[in-house]
């Protein structure tokens, strides 16, 4: 599977599907995209790169614990549920607010994308550590 | 502050400064039992606060909205009854945490004990201080759930693991009956809230004569039984001695077992008066109370005797709540109110005391203990403050609550009349002589008498001030409420009597009022107990031979039965549901997908395939049906897994390419990438199982594989021709919605998005918590497997 041009086009995917998949993220209120998709993406991604240089390779420079991740992620979502409470709205009442930036124009912010931005956070955390840990099974 | 906030703090700060407890530890480290004790003072100073209110005769009362479309609120009482409990739990808190820096060693795991201390008494405090029923529900088996793992403290040792089941599935299980009975409640009253019941005459009078009043009665009393170990279910109670002896003194002594004494009171308006009141109550009452006490001589554990002493004193307190169907009310209410408070502070001083012992001496058996009194002499005094009160001597307070039993007992047989006249005294003075002589027993056993010459460590000493003291302020309570009973009862006892029987009360109690039966009655108590001393001995042998004769007879042995059947057949039950083979499971989750959408489709739509179909497929689109068909034939048919593999996922593309032609970008993408992972984690797992996976199927299985995969197929076919020519007309699609609301609802133009993120976001979140546990699952399969080999 590693041959050479399988690590070429690994490497030069890396970097776009990562953008790619933030792009996603973002666009995921309005156009296609979302947390759960752009999520597979990254762990795709990565999970390419284990495969093609070896599990082992990747770790020596690049090993995070992945756990750490997912746990945050649903840390987030979970507090964004509860964001509402004090204002007196009830549990998940989400909110929008319209800004005008100099540059971008007009920018819409939805108390959604955080909760979109934890589920991001979970599916490549939890895919991930997932197949780290198959991989690490002798 | 006002009282109701007051409360409220005292119920939860334990839980919330509990929570914050492993932090605290960073800092005090060793010291975190001093944090324990100074919590447990703020909800007794936030206790005592509202106490002066109270006394005065005004009730607190408030709600916080919680469920309202049930009539669940969180919601607060504060009586002189939940005052009384609510002291009792935070004092007798302090004086635990106090007592536990000395008791627990350092290498314990500290944060973890005093945590599940406080959450206990935060569970207590709320249970006594509920308004609302379900709410004392919840409390109510949170302190079952806090109890359960301080008795398994030292979750290492078999017997702390077996009472700690034990306990929790006896009076969990007595829990969920209560639940019952006040669900019976709600639907005679058609309220949850206990103080509305209380001050309605019109719904009390039509309690009593409601049909469901006996069930209602019997499903309450077992759970106040089960909790504070009445009649059968008294059996948890001894078991729970394995917990550290701390917990013991605060749990199983002076607060959780009378959280059922409570439940007594607390429902004593709504149910007394009638005669299944008086027949369940003092009944189980008076027998629990023999037995009890009988069975106590047979123990050589200190903290067994005292268990047992606690299952005979909580029924005799009992006992005197039922009594009220037939005498003045306030005679045996009083009486048991006053004695329930006198044994939180002798028991609890006891336990204290069973606690430096087993410290100091490394056993807790007495038959190895003896002449210890010149070596613990400040120990030696304080216990024998607490057992001659627990033996009713004066002028200890122990003295002048047995007077008023005797003295109930006494007016109950005159009141029943013919044999009862005397035998219900006999039977109270019975239960008086056992007690009398386990007490001495406790002080001979352990202090006077010789030392014996093996068995003890060398140097004994009294223990440290950490332990003295708390164990000294509860003598000293004993002392002060014996010599001035003026003070608790009217501070204490009163306003908790005037909340049981809703009326006023006048107590007069003192050490001396004159020669009456009750007098008489303790005279005779001393002289048969010390008689009955004498024979101690051969009582308990002669109880030890008939126990290994007759096995049979014992709770205990019915329990064990039933505990281990259930364990086999659950047991055989799993093994055979879930044999470990993928296939079986998949079979199983196949052949119910079946049923549950067949059956929707034959019930809602008048033919099965409608008859009239309107298929509009485009050229290309056939192109893909056709190569999706090939594909799924390679993936079934080819022998190898990989081409096998990448048949799958091809199949799994073209159907992305599908979701392209019907306008479904989201669901293109996601389908495209999560095949992609999937085909990834295949490849990864490919090299690890055998290469070929067709070697024992034989003709039979694959027929059988055959017709389910056909009978799957068929299901779907019909599900999808019927949903997709909109013919399951009861439902209306519910698309419409999410297209008008998303925009203006929730901001957002992509519906797939908005759905996953805002109108169902507690779906998603419910799903991607199941994601991150099915990652921790995974790590724990992988890692606990290799700990195994």
């Amino acid at each position: 599977m590693t041959t050479i041009i399988t690590k070429t086009v690994t490497r030069i995917c890396l970097p776009l599907v990562i953008l790619f998949s933030i792009s996603l993220l973002l666009a995921g209120h309005n156009n296609p995209g979302g947390g759960f998709i752009g999520g597979v993406m990254f762990a795709s991604v990565i999970a390419l790169t284990y495969i093609v240089f070896g599990i082992d390779h990747i770790r020596s420079f690049f090993n995070p614990d992945w756990a750490d991740l997912f746990a945050s992620g649903l840390l987030l979502a979970s507090l964004t549920a509860f964001a509402a409470l004090p204002f007196g709205h009830n549990f998940f009442r989400s909110a929008v607010e319209f800004l005008h930036l100099p540059f971008f124009g007009e920018v819409e912010l939805v108390s959604a994308a955080l909760f979109d931005l934890g589920v991001y956070f979970v599916v490549i955390g939890s895919l991930l550590s997932v197949l780290k840990n198959v991989g690490d099974d002798k | 502050m006002d009282s109701f906030t007051a409360i409220t703090l005292a119920v939860f700060l334990p839980f919330i400064l509990a929570g914050i407890l492993p932090v605290v530890e960073k800092v005090l480290k060793n010291r975190i039992g001093w944090y324990a004790a100074a919590v447990a003072l703020l909800s007794l100073i936030l206790v005592a606060q509202v106490a002066p209110t109270v006394i005065h005769g005004e009730n607190i009362q408030g709600s916080i909205p919680w469920i309202p479309s049930v009539g669940i609120d969180l919601s607060f009482y504060g009586d002189g009854l939940s005052i009384m409990f609510g002291l009792i739990v935070s004092g007798i808190g302090v004086i635990i945490m106090a007592y536990s820096n000395g008791y627990m060693s350092k290498r314990e795991d500290l944060p973890r004990y005093y945590q599940q201390l406080l959450f206990f008494m935060g569970s207590m405090l709320g249970m006594v201080f509920s308004a609302n029923l379900i709410q004392l529900f919840i409390f109510w088996e949170l302190t079952s759930i806090t109890s359960f793992m301080l008795i398994g403290y030292w979750r290492n040792r078999p017997m702390s693991v077996y009472g700690a089941t034990k306990s929790l599935l006896v009076t969990a299980t007595g829990g969920l009956f209560m639940l019952a009975g006040f669900l019976l409640l709600n639907a005679m009253t058609g309220t949850f809230d206990i103080p509305t019941i209380l001050h309605s005459e019109s719904m009390i009078e039509f309690i009593k004569d409601h049909e469901l009043f006996i069930f209602a009665l019997i499903l309450i009393l077992i759970g106040a039984a089960s909790k504070s170990a009445q009649g059968p279910f008294y059996i948890w109670l001894p078991n729970a001695m394995e917990a550290p002896t701390p917990v013991s003194a605060f749990l199983h002594s002076a607060t959780m077992v009378k959280a059922g004494i409570y439940l007594v009171a607390r429902i004593h308006p709504m149910f007394s008066g009638t005669d299944a009141w008086f027949i369940l109550v003092s009944g189980v009452g008076i027998i629990t109370m023999l037995v009890a006490g009988f069975l106590a001589f047979r123990q050589t554990d200190i903290k067994g005797i005292l268990a047992y002493s606690t299952i005979s004193q909580l029924a005799y307190l009992m006992t005197m709540y039922g009594y009220t169907t037939h005498i003045h009310p306030g005679i045996g209410v009083a009486a048991a109110t006053f004695h329930l408070l006198n044994h939180a502070t002798f028991k609890a001083s006891l336990f204290l005391v069973a606690g430096i012992v087993a410290h100091e001496t490394a056993t807790r058996d007495i038959t190895k203990m003896g002449g210890l009194r010149k070596e613990m002499p400040i120990t030696f005094i304080l216990a024998t403050i607490g057992a001659l009160a627990m033996a009713g001597i004066p002028p200890l307070n122990g003295f002048l609550s047995k007077e008023l039993f005797y003295e109930a007992s006494w007016e109950m047989g005159a009141e029943l009349g013919g044999a009862f006249t005397f035998v219900i005294p006999a039977l109270a003075v019975l239960g008086g002589v056992f007690t009398f002589a386990y007490s001495i027993k406790l002080i001979d056993g352990i202090f006077l008498g010789k030392r014996p010459s093996r068995g003890l460590p060398e140097h004994i000493h009294d223990p440290g001030w950490t332990m003295i003291l708390p164990t000294a302020f509860l003598a000293l309570l004993i002392i002060l409420f014996g010599l001035v009973p003026s003070i608790p009862a009217h501070y204490i006892i009163e306003p908790a009597t005037e909340a049981i029987l809703l009326e006023p009360v006048d107590l007069h109690v003192s050490l001396w009022h004159g020669l009456t039966p009750s007098l008489a009655m303790t005279i005779v108590t001393f002289i048969l107990g010390l008689l009955i001393y004498t024979r101690y001995d051969s009582i308990a042998a002669w109880q030890n031979r008939f126990n290994s004769k007759h096995p049979m007879i014992s709770v205990n042995y019915f329990y064990d039965a039933a505990v281990n059947n259930a364990k086999s057949t659950t047991f055989g039950f799993s093994s055979r549901m879930q044999p470990g083979t993928i296939k079986t499971y998949v079979t199983a989750l196949l052949l119910l997908m079946i049923v549950l959408f067949i059956i929707p489709i034959i019930v809602l739509t008048p033919d099965i395939i409608p008859s009239t179909l309107n298929f509009d497929i485009q050229a290309y689109e056939g192109i893909v049906y056709l190569f999706m068909i090939v594909a799924a034939l390679g993936a079934a048919l080819l022998p190898r897994y990989l081409p096998a593999i990448v048949s799958l996922s091809g199949l799994g593309y073209l159907v992305g390419l599908l979701f392209i032609y019907l306008q479904a970008p989201d669901l293109a993408l996601t389908q495209v990438l999560v095949e992609t992972l999937t085909t990834i984690i295949f490849l990864l797992a490919i090299v690890k199982i055998p290469q070929k996976f067709r070697e024992h199927i034989t003709p039979s299985v694959m027929t059988r594989d055959l017709l389910i995969a056909s009978a799957v197929a068929l299901t779907v076919f019909i599900m999808m021709i019927n949903a997709t020519q909109g013919i399951v007309p009861p439902f209306e699609s519910l698309s419409h919605y999410f297209i008008e609301k998303s925009i203006p609802l929730a901001g957002g133009h992509n519906m797939v998005n908005v759905v996953l993120v805002d109108f169902r976001a507690y779906d998603t979140l419910g799903e991607i918590a199941v994601l991150c546990l099915a990652a921790l699952g995974v790590y724990n399969l992988i890692h606990s497997r290799g700990e195994e080999e």
